[in-house]
């Protein structure tokens, strides 16, 4: 093998790409968390402040959102999972749900704000709808950007994202594990309990962890529907942060962008450990 | 009587396919008979059949004195074993092999005994911690083969399971199987396309093509008097050589004017061809007495056989002779002459 | 099973008329001038025209948005596709461990989320290089970085699915020079991965609001959230056809991958 091999050791050709890394990424990450500890003439740590002060509400209102989101969104994005997989005999069914599963997961901002605010708002035209058949949503109190109204559009992206993790999982059974169950004696209940819910769990439960960062995170939906003043913890963030406003709070706002990254850090590193400890069996 | 395995007439489709036709074949209790066929042929469906996972069209199953067509798939008391993919991944060894006794709440010491009995018949002793990833292919079908046999079922299925494993693994876990299925005394169906697997094991053989039963038989029975061309051609190897029948019992080779004898069946004039097994083609030195002269083309040394290729002149054909008696020194190119022992041999106009 | 097999089908039915209805109330709002308190069954199907698309086209701040946002898109893809080819392909050829490392570093930017990313790009930068901050170009680092996870995990099943060591012997040994190589003979192999990524690139970038929110660059979804408010038809309009570019863009991709697949 000519020249290539003999040139073995030389990591400098790869500095491009972490140096890039590390000025863009690594760099504002590390900012954010020194300046999320300076106290600057505060009584306490931006980072305890922002968790137990009278901010803590938004961190509260947006885990609480993310899990709403996430454990509807597992729920009935394996519920389409289990029908693409059941109905796959029909031509064209898996298809068309993968396909259009991976476009609305990628969804979201402010296009899929304003299609829930026509179908939704108090100008919607599902509202108007519903209407008809006497269905009033408006003085049922639902507000688009009510807690469940938010809830609401973001299962819109988080739905095809569980279907999306779930359908290869589900591939993955293999007919030959059901049907040794079965020669064992082992009953439908008994197999989903004893064989097809075990192996399936990595997948549910990297699926739902995968699905609350993805709402904790989310910005771009929740300031169109709030028009910018929202409780969410992103819209809060910009809040302190944006522009100039001397709110003297900066540091606080990077500790809340300080606490976003611990927090989703934990939640891909646990993601990442569920889905490799699962394609480990399956080799 | 009450762990034999029986199917009567059984036939299947698959929409418009037909998988299997009118199949019947009789396991006996302690029997282990092997499912032998090209892909498509059937053998497969027969199994699931068996098994439950799919229903007949019309015939029925019969395991000891009772059909099993009424009882669904985990109620039929069958052990199966599976090309691959077999144990559940999630589950190490020990708990893939009590997997059955826990179904049936079998209490913790009576599976804990099961186990180290199972995984000591098997030769595994000390791996019930690992899970299957972590095993070879071969150990994975022996904890499969010994998960199957954990919960005492009445016959035993086994679809392909040595296709999936290298060639020397595969001569082991064969002989595995074949002294475990002796000494548990289970009526067993053993599905492959491998005719040397076949033959190496089975009590007897069924020969399948084309979702029929071609032939069934013994080892021995079945290559040695194979009742049709395509059992001849598909269980062992042999020579097709064409021929003109002369007359009644009587042929010639192609482009050659002497006739030799043959068996009196099959077709009685014009073109056929010729199937004899290389054992019964003798090679002698061109001074002796010789049906045919010819070239040698090849001679493949086989380590306890040595067989040999011979261009046959004027016929422009080859013959294999295939001799396990050392007798045997040919050089490529040299001229010699061919003996045919044509008592077993199988006259035919199939292509 | 007949049953069952309803039960699955009502499933499907239910979440894609749950799908469909955003979707057809942004058209029906963004192209039909009748207001919703106004809508009966009697005049469905009046006043559709496709007029707001053209106003909103007059509108200057719009033509200026629409053009940063192509701009922005096709320089993070050209930058994503600099950065990672070259230096993929190196890894896989000649350090497993610095490829594992770059497929972990892959997965960094979904640990630190976007609004973080922004604010401490904001302030680290603010003092030290500003120009990223006041040029809107600026951007295009962390636009890339936001695509990385996609991007890279599409380039990466490209150069496996090669025989790339093969490649790169024959073409070395040819003479050629390791920029020639990659890009003459490595990257023309793996063109169904690298469209791919460009197309990823590129709908991630058209969907960005959170960093150029932050930074108070106008880009296209920046003036949609806006124009909300003084055009709300038009704004709708083109959030509908830039939704559309997105799934088409998503829908090839996808054809790209089920044909590499045969």
């Amino acid at each position: 093998m000519a020249g290539l091999s003999k040139r073995q050791a030389r990591p400098l050709v790869f500095l491009p790409y972490f140096a890039f890394l590390a000025v863009f990424l690594v760099w504002p990450a590390l900012y954010v968390f020194r300046s999320a500890f300076e106290r600057s003439g505060a009584p306490r740590s931006p980072m305890i402040e922002a968790v137990t002060g009278q901010y803590r509400g938004s961190f509260v209102y947006s885990l609480q959102l993310s899990f709403a989101s996430a454990a509807i969104g597992v729920l009935v994005g394996s519920l389409v999972a289990i029908a693409v997989v059941q109905l796959d005999s029909i031509r064209g069914v898996r298809s068309a749900l993968v396909g259009y599963s991976s476009v609305a997961a990628n969804m979201g901002g402010i296009p899929l704000a304003f299609a829930f605010l026509a179908a939704f708002g108090m100008q919607g035209l599902a509202t108007r709808l519903l209407r008809e058949i006497n269905v009033d949503l408006v003085g049922w109190g639902f507000k688009i950007t009510d807690f469940w109204g938010i809830v609401l559009v973001y299962l819109y992206f988080q739905i095809p994202l569980m279907t999306l993790i779930l359908v290869p999982a589900l591939d993955g059974l293999r007919r030959t594990w059901h049907e040794a169950a079965q020669s064992l004696g082992a009953s439908a209940p008994q197999y989903w309990r004893l064989v097809a819910f075990p192996i399936l769990l990595p997948a549910l439960l990297g699926g739902f962890l995968l699905l609350v960062s993805n709402s904790f995170a989310a910005y771009a939906t929740a300031f169109a529907l709030s028009s910018g003043s929202s409780r969410l913890v992103p819209v809060q963030i910009r809040f302190f942060l944006q522009g100039e406003t001397i709110t003297g709070k900066t540091n606080l706002g990077y500790a809340m962008a300080a606490w976003m990254v611990l927090i989703t850090a934990l939640l891909v590193v646990g993601f990442q450990a569920l889905v490799r400890r699962s394609e480990r069996w399956r080799r | 009587m009450n762990r034999s395995l029986a199917f009567l007439s059984v036939t299947k489709s698959f929409g418009k396919t037909l998988a299997l036709d009118h199949f019947s074949v009789e396991v006996a209790e302690g029997e282990l008979v092997s499912l032998l066929g090209p892909s498509g042929c059937g053998k497969s469906t027969a199994l699931r059949v068996a098994a439950g996972f799919e229903n007949p069209d019309s015939g029925d199953v019969m395991v000891g004195e009772s059909s099993v067509l009424g009882s669904p798939a985990n109620e039929r008391g069958m052990g199966l074993v599976f090309q691959n993919y077999s144990l559940f991944p999630h589950l190490n060894v020990r708990e893939n092999l009590e997997f059955g006794l826990r179904v049936r709440r079998s209490s913790a010491a009576v599976r804990r005994a099961r186990v180290t009995e199972l995984l000591e018949l098997v030769r595994l002793s000390g791996l019930d911690d690992r899970l299957p990833h972590q095993l070879s292919g071969g150990q994975q079908q022996r904890v499969a083969l010994a998960r199957a046999l954990a919960v005492e079922p009445r016959v035993l299925l086994l679809d392909e399971p040595l296709s999936a494993l290298d060639a020397t693994v595969r001569v082991e876990v064969r002989d595995e199987i074949r002294r475990i299925q002796r000494g548990s005394g289970i009526a067993t169906l053993f599905v492959t396309h491998d005719q040397d697997e076949a033959l190496a094991i089975s009590d007897r053989v069924c020969v399948m093509r084309s979702r029929r039963v071609e032939q069934v038989g013994t080892p021995r029975a079945v290559y040695r008097y194979p009742a049709t061309p395509f059992v001849a051609r598909f269980v062992g190897r042999v020579n097709d050589l064409a021929v003109v029948v002369r007359g009644v019992g009587i042929v010639a080779l192609r482009g050659s004017t002497s006739g030799f004898p043959v068996p009196q069946s099959g077709p009685s004039s014009g073109d056929a061809r010729l199937l004899l097994r290389p054992e019964d083609v003798r090679v002698v030195g061109l001074s002796d007495d010789a049906l045919a002269r010819g070239r040698v083309e090849a001679v493949h040394f086989g380590g306890a056989t040595t067989s040999v290729d011979v261009l046959l002149t004027p016929s422009n054909q080859t013959v294999r002779s295939t001799d396990a008696t050392r007798n045997v020194r040919c050089e490529v190119g040299e001229e010699v002459g061919v003996v045919f022992d044509t008592e077993r041999a199988l006259l035919t106009r199939e292509p | 099973m007949m049953s069952g097999r309803k039960l699955w089908w009502s499933v499907l039915v239910v979440v894609t008329v749950f799908y469909a209805i955003p979707m057809v109330a942004m058209t029906r709002f963004a192209f039909q001038r009748v207001p919703v308190i106004k809508l009966s069954w009697s005049n469905v199907f009046d006043k559709w025209t496709v007029a707001p698309i053209g106003e909103t086209f007059a509108d200057p701040n719009f033509r200026s948005s629409a053009l940063l946002s192509i701009g922005l898109s096709v320089a993070t893809a050209v930058l994503t596709v600099l950065l990672l080819v070259p230096t993929m392909a190196l890894a896989h050829l000649r350090s497993p461990r610095v490829r594992r490392w770059i497929e972990v570093s892959a997965v960094l930017p979904f640990v630190v989320p976007a609004i973080a990313l922004v604010v401490g790009f904001a302030g680290a930068f603010r003092g030290t290089a500003p120009l990223f901050i006041r040029n809107p170009y600026g951007m295009v680092p962390l636009l890339v970085i936001t695509a990385l996870p996609f991007t890279h995990r599409t380039i990466e099943n490209g150069l496996s699915s090669i025989d790339l060591r093969t490649l790169v012997d024959a073409s070395r040994s040819l003479g050629a020079g390791w920029n020639r190589t990659i890009w003459t003979v490595v990257a023309p192999n793996i063109r169904g991965s690298i469209a791919t990524a460009t197309f990823l690139a590129i709908t991630v970038v058209l969907g960005e609001f959170t960093i150029a929110s932050l930074l108070l660059k106008n880009t296209l979804p920046l003036y949609l959230a806006y124009a909300q408010g003084q055009n709300p038809q038009g704004a709708f309009a083109v959030g509908l056809v830039l939704t559309a570019i997105s799934a088409s863009l998503i829908g090839i991709t996808n054809g790209i991958g089920r044909r590499s697949r045969r």
